[in-house]
C-alpha cells in the first residue's frame, strides 16, 4: 500500500464507508496496439522462445509460453517481479509452467500481474545441463474496461430487483408482526406502521442503490483514468529554422506529466529517442532518426532533407524506471533542406503499401527486398501469417551476387532493427533480434539475474561490444502480429558502414 | 397459614417452568445461522489473511469456500424452515412466524436467507468487476460491499432468531439463550469494525478520523446489547468475546506457514498475516456498562448523550498513548504481532516506516472533526438505544 494509496483515503472524506482506493503505481507503455511481449534468449544452456500474453486489466493474469529451442529442459519455472527497485528483490513462489502433451519442448503457464507498471518475468529452467534463468521486461497496464454484456446485465439487474424488494418487504413484515405475541392476529395500527416502514424502506433502498451507482461511477472513472494514463502520449512536434524539428510528450491524462520525466529517459542501444517518420498514407517514406534531449525533456533533431507532406511520427523512449513509452502523432512538414544524415540515422524510400483496402494473398506477400547497392534481404517465410501467433521472423542479407553477405556489422549494437507497423497506423512495433522488448529495460531485468553473464544474454547485446565486427548475414525478430490487417515491415540492417533498410508488406489473417 | 397455601403453587410452577425451560433446546435452524456466522467470520478473516500473504491464486482458496458456504448454509436452512413453516399447518413455528410474499417463518429466517440470497448474487458481480476493473486487492468494492451486506444480514438474522426465542422464554433457557445472544453480538461489532479496518490502522490513531471511524463501528452494538440484555455487564461481556475471537486470529495467523504466490513482492513473508492486535475497546465497553447503571433513569437522549461520550473520552484516552506503543519497534513481537506485512507493501510505506500519516491538516480541523466524532457517538448510542428497545420487543 503506497503513500498514494493512504493519501488517496484521506481525501476521500465523504466517502468513508464507500471509500476509492488508488492501486498501485503508474507506469509506461510498451509499443503501439501490441502489449505483447515476445522475447528470445539464453537461459544458461537453454535457448528459449517466451512470449507473454499481457492481461487485458490490471490486476489479471498473464499466459507465458516457452519454446525450448535447445533440447533436454524438463521443467519451467516462471515468476513476476517488479523490473527494479525493492519489489524485484523478494521473488513469490514460482509457478510451474506445464509441458505440453504433444510437444515436449512446449511449456505454458499463467501468472497473476498485481501491479501496473515496470515488472519483468523471471524464466527458470532446468534440466539435463543444469539450471538457467532469464528476465523478460514486460510492461505491466490497464489496456481497456469491458463494459457488462446486455444478459449479465439483465440476470443482475433481476436480481438487484429481488433483493430490493425483498428487503423491503422483509422491512414490512418486521413492522406488522415481529413484535407481535405468538399466534396474535397483526391489527389495523400494525398495518398502518408497516406502510410507514415500507415507504421509508423504499426511499432508504433507492437512496443506497443511487450512492451505489454512483460509487460505481467513481470507481469506472479511476479506473478508466488509469486506462488513459497508458494510453500513448502525444508526440507535440513544432519546426523551428525551416528543419528543426521539436518533440514534446504530452498526455491527456492530468498527472502523467507529474510522474513521468521525459528529462530523465534512459538511453535504448546508445540513444535516448528513437524516432519514425513514416509518410502518410502510403509509409513509401520512412526515416529512422536520434533526437537529443534539451533541458525541460522536449527533443530535437535537426532534419535531413525530406519532401513535403504529412507524416506518421512515432518516437521511442524509455524512462528511469525502465518502461517504453511510444509517443505517436502526425506532422505536416513543408519541404525540408537539412543536414545530409549521419550516424545510425537512416532513411528508406520506395514504393507505398500495396493496396492497403484490398488485402494480398499471402503467396503475394514480398519475399525479397532489394538494397540500393544491388543486395537484397529476404524474407524467410512460407506459411500464412496469422494474428496472435509467436513467430521468428528470419531475413537473409544477400550480396549483389545473391550470395549470403559477408559485410554485415552489427546496427546500434545489434544485428538488425526492425518495425512492424500497420497500414492503419494502430500498431507499432519497435523489434529487436532479442524480440519486442526494449533494450534499456532488457539490461535492467538482466542486471537482476544471479549469473547475468553474456551468455544469458541476447546474442544482439552480445554484440554491442565490438561494433565493427563483421556478423552473420541472417537475422531473426521473434514478434507476432497483434490483430489482423496489413502491415509494412521495415528491415534495418548495416554494411560495410551503410545503414540498409528492406521493406516487405504482409498480409495477416 | 394462608399465605403458606397461596404461596406453594406459586413455588412449584416457577420450579416446573424452570425444569420445563432447562429441557428446552435451541432450534436446529439457529445453530445453523450460528454454524453460517462462524463459517463467515472465519472466512473472511482469513481471506484477508491469505491475500495479505499468499495473493489468491485460484476462486477455490478455503477462505473463498468457506465465507460462500456461509451463504449457501444459511440461504438453504432459512429456505427450509420458511418452507415448512409455510406447508406444515402444525409447525411449531406458525404461531410465531412472520409473513411475506406469501410465505412464513421466523422473521430471522427471512434476513438470513435475504443475506444468503445477496451473497451469492455477489459473486458474478464481483467475477465481472475483476474482468473489467482487474482483481481488486481492497476490501471496498461495490460487489464486496453486496457481499458484507449479505453477511451482515446474515449475522443481524441470526440475532433477530435468537432474540425471538430468548424474549418468548424463559428461566433457564432464556439463560441459554442470552448467551447465543452475546455470541451472536459479539459478530456484528466484529463485521462493521471489520470493515472499518482500511481506516483503523495505527498510522491513523492521532487523526480524528480514526475515532470519527470507530465511533461509526463500535457503540452501536455497546448501545444494543445492553439495552437487549438483562445484563449489567453487557457491553463488557460482549467485547471481551469480541477481543478473545479478534486474538485468535492476531495469534493463531501467524502459526500457519505461507509463501506469496504473486508479485512483486515486497517483504518477505513467511506465514499467515497476523490481524492487527485487536483496538482497546474493552475499556471503553467497561466504562459504559459503569455509566450505564448510575445514570439507568435518566431520559433516553441524555443517556445516550452521556454514554457516547463516556465512550469516546474513554477510548481516547486508552488508545492514543497505547498507538505510541504500537508505533515502536517494542511491539514487534508475537503478542502485539505489529511487525509483519503484507508481500505487497513496499518499505517506503508509512505503514513499515511508523510514521503517523495526518488525517486532518490543522488544529480546527482536528478538533472539528472530533466534534463530529462525538456527535457521531451520540448518535449511535441513541440508535442503539432504540434497536435495543424494539429488539426487546421481538417475538417473532
Amino acid at each position: 500500500m503506497s503513500i498514494r494509496r493512504f493519501r488517496s483515503k484521506i481525501a476521500s472524506q465523504l466517502f468513508l464507508v464507500l471509500a476509492i482506493l488508488l492501486a498501485g503505481g503508474f507506469p509506461v507503455l510498451a509499443h503501439v496496439g501490441s502489449p505483447d511481449v515476445y522475447y528470445e534468449g539464453d537461459a544458461g544452456p537453454y535457448h528459449l522462445f517466451v512470449t507473454v500474453r499481457m492481461p487485458q486489466v490490471i490486476p489479471g493474469v498473464a499466459e507465458i509460453q516457452v519454446r525450448c529451442e535447445s533440447p533436454g529442459v524438463t521443467s519451467i519455472q516462471i515468476v513476476p517481479l517488479r523490473l527494479t527497485g525493492p519489489g524485484s528483490s523478494f521473488p513469490p513462489t514460482p509457478d510451474l509452467a506445464k509441458a505440453s502433451k504433444d510437444d515436449p519442448q512446449f511449456f505454458s503457464g499463467s501468472l497473476w500481474l498485481m501491479e501496473s507498471g515496470a515488472l519483468q518475468v523471471r524464466v527458470l529452467a532446468d534440466g539435463e545441463k543444469g539450471k538457467g534463468e532469464l528476465a523478460v521486461p514486460v510492461a505491466s497496464f490497464a489496456q481497456r474496461t469491458f463494459p457488462m454484456d446486455k444478459k449479465l446485465a439483465g440476470v443482475l439487474f433481476a436480481l438487484m430487483l429481488f433483493l430490493a424488494v425483498g428487503i423491503i418487504s422483509i422491512a414490512g413484515a418486521a413492522a406488522r408482526e415481529a413484535s407481535l405475541p405468538a399466534g396474535e392476529i397483526p391489527g389495523p395500527s400494525n398495518f398502518r406502521r408497516a406502510k410507514i416502514v415500507i415507504v421509508v424502506s423504499i426511499i432508504l433502498v433507492i437512496a443506497i442503490l443511487y450512492l451505489g451507482k454512483s460509487w460505481w461511477g467513481l470507481e469506472d472513472a479511476n479506473y478508466q483514468s488509469r486506462v488513459n494514463f497508458y494510453k500513448p502520449p502525444t508526440a507535440e512536434t513544432t519546426l523551428e529554422n525551416g528543419n528543426r524539428l521539436i518533440i514534446r510528450a504530452r498526455s491527456e491524462h492530468p498527472r502523467w506529466a507529474e510522474r513521468i520525466n521525459m528529462g530523465q529517459v534512459v538511453p535504448d542501444h546508445n540513444h535516448l529517442m528513437h524516432l519514425f517518420l513514416i509518410s502518410l498514407p502510403g509509409m513509401d517514406r520512412m526515416w529512422h532518426l536520434h533526437p537529443n534531449l534539451l533541458p525541460g525533456g522536449a527533443f530535437a533533431e535537426d532534419l535531413p532533407n525530406m519532401p513535403a507532406g504529412r507524416y506518421q511520427v512515432f518516437a521511442d523512449v524509455v524512462d528511469e524506471r525502465g518502461f517504453p513509452w511510444t509517443l505517436v502523432g502526425t506532422v505536416d512538414l513543408p519541404q525540408i533542406s537539412g543536414k545530409p544524415m549521419s550516424g545510425d540515422d537512416s532513411s528508406w524510400y520506395g514504393a507505398p503499401l500495396a493496396n492497403a483496402s484490398s488485402p494480398a494473398s499471402p503467396e503475394n506477400a514480398t519475399a525479397t527486398s532489394p538494397l540500393p547497392d544491388g543486395g537484397a534481404i529476404v524474407w524467410q517465410h512460407s506459411t500464412p501469417l496469422k494474428a496472435d501467433a509467436a513467430m521468428d521472423f528470419r531475413f537473409e542479407v544477400q550480396d549483389r551476387d545473391g550470395k549470403p553477405a559477408q559485410d554485415v556489422e552489427p546496427y546500434m549494437g545489434m544485428a538488425g532493427h526492425a518495425e512492424f507497423v500497420r497500414s492503419d497506423f494502430s500498431v507499432f512495433a519497435h523489434v529487436h533480434p532479442s524480440g519486442s522488448v526494449s533494450m534499456a529495460s532488457l539490461e535492467m531485468a538482466q542486471a537482476g539475474l544471479t549469473d547475468a553473464t553474456p551468455a544469458g544474454m541476447s546474442a544482439g547485446m552480445a554484440m554491442s561490444a565490438a561494433p565493427s565486427t563483421a556478423i552473420p548475414p541472417e537475422v531473426s525478430f521473434p514478434y507476432g502480429f497483434p490483430q489482423p490487417g496489413e502491415y509494412r515491415i521495415f528491415v534495418q540492417i548495416k554494411r560495410a558502414g551503410q545503414v540498409e533498410t528492406g521493406v516487405f508488406d504482409a498480409h495477416v489473417e | 397459614m394462608s399465605q403458606t397455601i397461596s404461596l406453594e403453587p406459586r413455588i412449584h410452577s416457577a420450579s416446573a417452568e424452570r425444569a420445563a425451560a432447562a429441557t428446552l433446546s435451541i432450534p436446529w435452524y439457529i445453530w445453523c445461522a450460528i454454524l453460517s456466522v462462524i463459517c463467515a467470520v472465519v472466512g473472511s478473516a482469513w481471506d484477508i489473511s491469505w491475500h495479505e500473504a499468499v495473493g489468491r491464486d485460484t476462486f477455490w482458496t478455503p477462505a473463498h469456500m468457506l465465507i460462500y458456504m456461509s451463504g449457501i448454509l444459511a440461504g438453504i436452512s432459512c429456505a427450509f424452515v420458511i418452507l415448512t413453516t409455510t406447508f406444515q399447518k402444525d409447525s411449531p413455528s406458525r404461531d410465531s412466524s412472520v409473513s411475506m410474499w406469501g410465505f412464513r417463518g421466523p422473521l430471522g429466517a427471512f434476513i438470513c436467507a435475504w443475506g444468503g440470497a445477496a451473497m451469492l448474487v455477489s459473486a458474478p458481480f464481483d467475477n465481472w468487476w475483476h474482468n473489467s476493473y482487474g482483481l481488486d486487492v481492497k476490501i471496498l468494492s461495490p460487489p464486496h460491499v453486496l457481499l458484507a451486506l449479505g453477511m451482515m444480514a446474515i449475522r443481524f438474522g441470526t440475532l433477530i432468531m435468537v432474540l425471538a426465542e430468548m424474549n418468548r422464554a424463559q428461566g433457564a433457557y432464556r439463560d441459554k439463550l442470552e448467551r447465543v445472544l452475546f455470541f451472536a453480538m459479539i459478530f456484528l461489532l466484529g463485521m462493521t469494525v471489520g470493515i472499518a479496518q482500511e481506516y483503523t490502522n495505527r498510522i491513523f490513531m492521532h487523526g480524528a478520523q480514526f475515532y470519527l471511524v470507530v465511533m461509526l463501528a463500535a457503540p452501536i452494538w455497546m448501545a444494543t446489547v445492553a439495552w437487549v440484555s438483562g445484563n449489567r455487564w453487557a457491553a463488557t461481556i460482549m467485547t471481551a468475546m469480541f477481543t478473545a475471537v479478534h486474538l485468535c486470529f492476531t495469534w493463531g495467523f501467524p502459526l500457519i506457514p505461507a509463501q506469496p504466490k504473486l508479485g512483486p513482492v515486497y517483504q518477505n513473508v513467511t506465514h499467515l498475516i497476523a490481524t492487527d492486535f485487536p483496538l482497546l475497546l474493552i475499556v471503553p465497553a467497561i466504562v459504559f456498562d459503569l455509566v450505564r447503571r448510575r445514570i439507568g433513569k435518566w431520559g433516553r437522549w441524555a443517556q445516550a448523550a452521556t454514554l457516547g461520550a463516556a465512550f469516546l473520552v474513554s477510548f481516547v484516552a486508552v488508545q492514543w498513548p497505547f498507538a505510541n506503543f504500537l508505533m515502536s519497534p517494542e511491539s514487534h513481537n508475537r503478542f502485539f504481532a505489529t511487525g509483519n506485512y503484507p508481500y505487497f507493501i513496499p518499505s517506503t510505506s508509512p505503514w513499515v516506516r511508523n510514521i503517523w500519516i495526518p488525517t486532518e491538516h490543522s488544529f480546527g480541523q482536528f478538533w472539528l472533526r472530533m466534534a463530529i466524532a462525538l456527535g457521531v457517538a451520540v448518535l449511535m448510542t441513541r440508535i442503539g438505544v432504540s434497536w435495543g428497545e424494539w429488539m426487546r420487543r421481538i417475538r417473532r
